[in-house]
């Protein structure tokens, strides 16, 4: 096992022998990987939200006013076998008047002048889930429309869609910022990789002409930009979560958005492992690009 | 053991070896006599897969070096042990350590790795030095440690690259003797070097390089102004 050793001591001495360069990497690749980190954190609670919301979705089915009570019961019968619907509530003439009234008791004095009551009956429909998606609720709701006794069916997805936009607007612009960093974080971490090749140069000559493979001389080097993507990344996660746990003091002192700070999250361990394993990995990729440059691997 | 058929290379337009055959039988001990830039390195390096010749075929055990895969060359190199001129030892290291290197890589165990070291430092005769650093030690001493490093593994084959060129005539005497003891183990030993004084001292067949031209041979002890 000595062999194993030898090369974890190897990339141990790398990573000391450049102490300085070494913590250089480490703290500049946490913070590139801090930017990424930050859209990729506004980016899962955004989708959370908007998770969230569909989940709450309702459909609103307004009724024809013409519509007879025995068709009601016939529809409302229908939409409760749906195998698509999870809830379906009443809400009569008389009722929606009523939440009119409760909701914005200023206005009420605009239907007063109208005599008759012009507020619809409706039934609130909850989909069930799995089918609670934008376009599982779009294809139920043409399909309600075309249901006897039905004027119009409602939904609030329009400003769901603008949120989805806003959501694929900023995975775009992740996945760009992420690749310029992460090409930056390869960059830094290879220039690190260069500097312990440089210093090893006379024994990475000696162990080739001993008949070291190719694999045995690189190990040292992957190990190192290993180590320095993980320290990076764990770095930045350190940077992120205390970035948010200020953001979160900060909405929850403010007053004015008071219930946000329970609604956002910071990432889950799973994605925080993947987070330290993505930095891992681009660690490792400077280490490819420097051996590359190095020209190490000759015969 | 060593076969050269044709061998030419040149780097740019200057011919560094020309149209050179020969053959080296197992337990053989030969000299590789030639001034400076004659060829000699030129040819190491192409035993051990470091150059490829331009024209000709190179075989080492059997075994075409000149077609060999990058891949499979370090497993060449670890039947072939290599003393080079400049040593060529970390200093950041033990003598041990540094003699363990060729053992560690081909993944020997750790119970063959103290044994062979050991018995490797003992055979040059820098057993006791074994926890100093090679930069403690004289020249002749750095020299055995790099000769040391060359047979732990038991090579079938080991090149010298001008060993004698960093020490004085009693030390580069006491090192041919080395060679030869090596040499009566059955391992088949060739030496390049430019220095008369050797060819004298080992009494062998001599092989001698001109400008990259093989010429005829001779015998070490016959002429020593080569």
């Amino acid at each position: 096992m000595r062999w194993l050793w030898y090369l974890f001591r190897a990339a141990w001495a790398n990573l000391r022998t450049n102490r300085t360069t070494t913590v250089v990497a480490i703290v500049t690749t946490a913070f590139t990987l801090a930017c990424v980190g930050i859209f990729l954190l506004s980016y899962v609670n955004l989708r959370n939200a908007a998770a969230w919301l569909q989940e709450d979705i309702k459909i609103i089915v307004y009724l024809d006013d013409r519509i007879s009570g025995e068709e009601t019961r016939e529809l409302e019968g229908k939409l409760k076998a749906d195998r698509m619907v999870a809830g379906v509530r009443y809400i009569s003439k008389e009722q929606a008047l009523g939440e009119f009234r409760a909701q914005f008791p200023s206005d009420s004095h605009l239907l007063e002048g109208l005599g008759e009551n012009p507020l619809p009956a409706s039934f609130i429909v909850t989909p069930a889930t799995g089918y609670q998606s934008p376009d599982a609720v779009s294809r139920w709701a043409e399909r309600a429309r075309t249901m006897a006794g039905v004027a119009k069916v409602d939904y609030n997805q329009e400003w769901i869609d603008a949120l989805a936009g806003l959501i694929r607007y900023i995975e775009l612009t992740a996945i760009g910022v992420g690749m310029i960093l992460s090409a930056a974080a390869v960059t830094i971490i290879g220039n690190t990789i260069r500097l312990a090749l440089f210093a090893r140069r006379e024994e990475i000559e000696i162990l080739r002409l001993i008949g070291a493979t190719r694999a045995f001389i690189r190990i040292p080097y992957f190990l190192e930009g290993a180590v320095l993507g993980a320290c990076g990344s764990a770095l930045a996660l350190g940077i992120l979560k205390l970035g948010f746990e200020l953001f979160r003091q900060q909405i929850s002192s403010a007053g004015r958005f008071q219930g946000i700070e329970n609604m956002v999250s910071f990432f889950p361990l799973s994605m925080c492992v993947a987070f330290v394993a993505v930095g891992m990995g681009l660690g490792v990729a400077g280490s490819v690009v420097s051996l590359r440059r190095f020209g190490e691997g000759r015969g | 053991m060593i076969q050269l058929i044709h061998v030419s290379k040149s780097y740019d337009r200057r011919v560094a070896l020309f149209d050179v055959t020969m053959e080296i039988e197992k337990g053989e001990f030969v000299l590789l006599m030639g001034p400076s830039g004659a060829g000699k390195s030129t040819l190491l390096r192409m035993l051990i897969g470091e150059e490829r010749p331009d024209e000709g075929q190179i075989f080492v055990q059997g075994k075409n070096v000149s077609r060999l895969k990058q891949s499979e060359v370090p497993y060449l190199r670890r039947k072939i042990g290599t003393v080079f001129q400049d040593f060529r030892l970390l200093g950041k290291k033990s003598v041990f350590e540094n003699v363990a290197l060729p053992l560690i890589v081909q993944r020997s165990s750790e119970a063959d790795i103290r044994r062979k070291v050991m018995e490797a430092l003992r055979a040059v005769g820098v057993d006791h030095k074994k926890d100093q650093s090679p930069n403690s030690l004289s020249t002749g001493e750095q020299q055995r440690v790099c000769i040391a490093r060359a047979i732990v593994n038991g090579p079938v084959v080991l090149l010298a690259d001008e060993p004698t060129g960093n020490l004085d005539p009693e030390r580069t005497a006491e090192l041919i003797e080395l060679f030869k003891l090596i040499n009566a183990r059955g391992t088949t030993v060739v030496v390049a070097t430019h220095d008369p004084h050797v060819m004298k001292l080992v009494n062998r067949r001599v092989m001698t390089l001109m400008q990259g031209v093989l010429i005829p041979e001779q015998r070490g002890g016959d002429r020593v102004d080569a």
